[in-house]
């Protein structure tokens, strides 16, 4: 028997690898994007500090834009946040 | 209008209703989600005990980062309360992180009350009363909890 397929629909999903559910700052999902955006993904990532804690990057910017330069601490634990990159 | 500010407070109340911390309750204004009104039971086996405490939460569109203005509505005799009712508690002002929400801010200022800070004094007279004389400070505070069952 031979088989012709003649069309075919892909389907995937993704999901943030993360220890929390919520953002700690505007406690939306993770899974959901920050208030500010209407899609989540490329568009709305998630950052995470050295410190391993993590938000949407829209949230973190918005708060350490909102402190003085040498009070950029994580909302979390306090300790002064660095992006981490790997 | 839905806004950041507003979203995260629609939030933090759903919280609130969902999850009720022990002897605090709040809710927004019909009007306006940016003001609420707030209700602090004091605690057991505390001079406060029994007071029912009202209290205003003010957010801007700055919320969550940057903490309310919050306020006595009920007159209040304590080591860190203004005589207009302004609090004086470090996570309302430098110590704030955007992670709070209205349940922290309730359960914090709750906790503020038998656990006041006698080091940064917003009434001198409630501070020295505090550290000196327990029993005047007592009477002082069992009066103002009499008074929070009036002018309802």
């Amino acid at each position: 028997m031979k088989v012709t397929i003649q069309k075919w629909i892909g389907v995937a999903s993704w999901k943030w690898q993360v220890n929390d559910d919520n953002c700690g700052i505007c406690r939306m999902p993770f899974d959901s994007c920050c208030p500010e955006c209407k899609l989540p993904g490329d568009d709305c990532t998630i950052v995470w500090g050295e410190c391993s804690h993590c938000f949407h990057v829209h949230c973190i910017l918005k708060w350490l834009q909102s402190q003085n330069y040498q009070d950029q601490t994580c909302p979390m634990c306090r300790q002064s946040w660095k992006f981490k990159t790997h | 209008m839905s806004t950041p500010a507003r979203r995260r407070l629609m939030r933090d109340f759903k919280k609130l209703q969902e999850d009720p911390p022990a002897g605090v309750s709040g809710a927004p204004t019909e009007d306006n989600i940016l003001i609420w009104n707030a209700v602090i039971f004091g605690p057991h086996d505390t001079p406060f005990e029994d007071g029912t405490f009202k209290l205003t939460i003010r957010f801007t569109e700055d919320y969550p980062n940057k903490p309310p203005a919050v306020r006595f509505v009920s007159k209040m005799f304590h080591p860190n309360v203004y005589a207009d009712g302004g609090i004086c508690l470090d996570i309302l002002q430098n110590r704030w992180s955007p992670t709070y929400d209205v349940s922290a801010i309730l359960t914090s200022i709750q906790s503020l009350l038998d656990e006041p800070n006698p080091n940064s004094p917003a009434n001198s007279l409630a501070a020295q009363l505090y550290q000196q004389n327990k029993r005047e400070y007592e009477k002082k505070v069992s009066a103002i909890v009499e008074e929070s069952w009036m002018n309802e």
